[in-house]
């Protein structure tokens, strides 16, 4: 087995992320409208755009997958003409840095939906640390800044937790999985029998 | 982004250095929190948006919607719940103030100019240049340009796989249902296939590049090749040029307070 990332998980986990960019892209309209609601409501959608980073660690389960496919689903919304501009791609960096970095406390052997949803806790926390510098939320009023937390947090763990979790044993059974996971040693055990 | 645009000098300066450049303005722009200079900078930039690119009027309004939203939200969040001394109005949870409305009005500017800069840089650099450029320019390793760019050539397919789902789904009569339910479904009925569909595609792809010897490592020639000119050079005149402009003009004319917005 060579180290690192083939040309098959590569090419994979961009296909991924570009759909992901076009979804993160139309996304945003979705929040800025949600938006004036107030009371922070739209941050419980922001979750969406933590959910690449850690589906396609579900999926392929390497290393440096998942840093990969945020950063690549930033891009994407970046070509697609984002309204945040070349800010995602900071955004995407850090998000998918911090998730990897919880991938990697856990040796990247566990896949299950508590290491993914404190992978999103992770990428959540690095999007309001960016956002401290670019958004001033410091100067939100208290209560607000406590919902404003409350709300992004939980958001990102049922979106890019849970929900990323569900999606990735939705696609399991299709069977896809088996083509970039490559052989376990589970099926190298069945040809002995 | 091709097709929509006329050519103009923006589109002839290196994708990587335009890159490398437009995140060095958009970093600094974090540390500008100077309302009329903002503003300034602001007005500039749309300038600069409406006749560097070379978009015609209406997809550049077109565009143009969704960032104006982003800024009102981004005003109304801090002007309604930011913190402030000098109140304006209140009515229940809503306390604006001064000072908190100038932030939100800062941060609106700050959040237009983001995606406008990101605009800018979309409209002029076609994305086969782009990565044609970070692989000579910056070594960004072929394994992954490559699979981006054949990535990108994927996405149309998949929308037409998209409106194929729908279509079907159509015929059958499928309801999805409401709530938390109806989402689930609806979910497995496109995501799933969707995502199943662009995995087999891609894998399938990489398979056939492997074929073809595409090892994305070793040293390569390029179909097209990109170098760093004088357009580069004049490129870098003009953001300086922008920013003396600015700092001058911003002595000179007053069209908001000249105040820091931060918490004092």
């Amino acid at each position: 087995m060579k180290k690192g990332l083939k040309l098959t998980d590569i090419l994979v986990t961009i296909v991924i992320s570009l759909v992901f960019g076009v979804i993160y892209k139309l996304w945003s309209p979705v929040y800025s409208a949600v938006k004036p609601i107030g009371l922070h409501v739209d941050q419980l959608l922001y979750g969406m755009w933590f959910l690449a980073g850690p589906l396609a660690f579900l999926i392929i389960r390497k290393p440096g997958v998942a840093l990969l496919a945020e950063t690549a689903a930033s891009s994407g919304e970046l070509l697609m003409g984002s309204e945040w501009g070349l800010s995602t791609l900071i955004y995407g960096l850090i998000q998918g840095l911090l998730a990897e970095l919880i991938l990697a406390l856990f040796r990247y052997k566990k896949a299950n939906v508590l290491v993914v949803s404190l992978a999103a806790i992770a990428s959540c926390a690095g999007s309001i640390v960016f956002d401290y510098f670019q958004g001033y939320i410091d100067a939100l009023v208290w209560w607000n800044l406590g919902l404003f937390f409350i709300a992004r947090f939980v958001g990102s763990v049922l979106i890019a937790g849970v929900i990323a979790y569900g999606l990735a044993k939705a696609l399991e059974k299709t069977g896809v999985t088996g083509l970039v996971r490559g052989s376990t040693e589970e099926d190298v055990r069945s040809l002995d029998d | 982004m091709e097709g929509i645009a006329k050519e103009t000098w923006l589109h002839r300066v290196n994708p990587s250095i335009k890159l490398l450049l437009s995140l060095g303005v958009l970093i600094s722009l974090l540390f500008i929190h100077n309302l009329n200079v903002m503003l300034l900078l602001t007005i500039v930039i749309i300038i600069c948006f409406a006749f560097g690119t070379g978009v015609s009027r209406k997809i550049a309004l077109l565009f143009f919607l969704p960032f104006f939203l982003l800024f009102c939200s981004s005003v109304l969040t801090m002007a309604l719940y930011g913190k402030g001394s000098t109140f304006w109005w209140e009515w229940g949870i809503f306390r604006v103030s001064e000072e908190s409305f100038y932030r939100g009005v800062h941060l609106g500017f700050r959040a237009l100019t983001f995606g406008l800069i990101g605009l800018i840089f979309v409209c002029t650099t076609h994305p086969v240049r782009l990565f044609y450029s970070l692989m000579q320019q910056l070594r960004f390793p072929p394994k992954f340009a490559y699979s981006f760019m054949a990535s990108i050539r994927l996405l149309p397919i998949i929308w037409d796989e998209f409106q194929t789902i729908r279509m079907a789904h159509q015929v059958r009569g499928f309801s999805p249902g409401k709530g938390w339910k109806g989402f689930k479904s609806k979910l497995s009925a496109y995501a799933v296939p969707l995502l199943a569909q662009s995995i087999r595609r891609a894998y399938r792809i990489a398979v056939a590049m492997e074929a073809k010897r595409f090892k994305g490592n070793q040293k390569r020639t390029y179909y097209y090749q990109l170098s760093i000119g004088k357009w580069d050079f004049l490129f870098l005149l003009f953001l300086l040029g922008i920013t003396g402009i600015v700092w001058i003009g911003s002595e000179w004319i007053q069209l908001l307070p000249n105040q820091d917005v931060r918490l004092v």
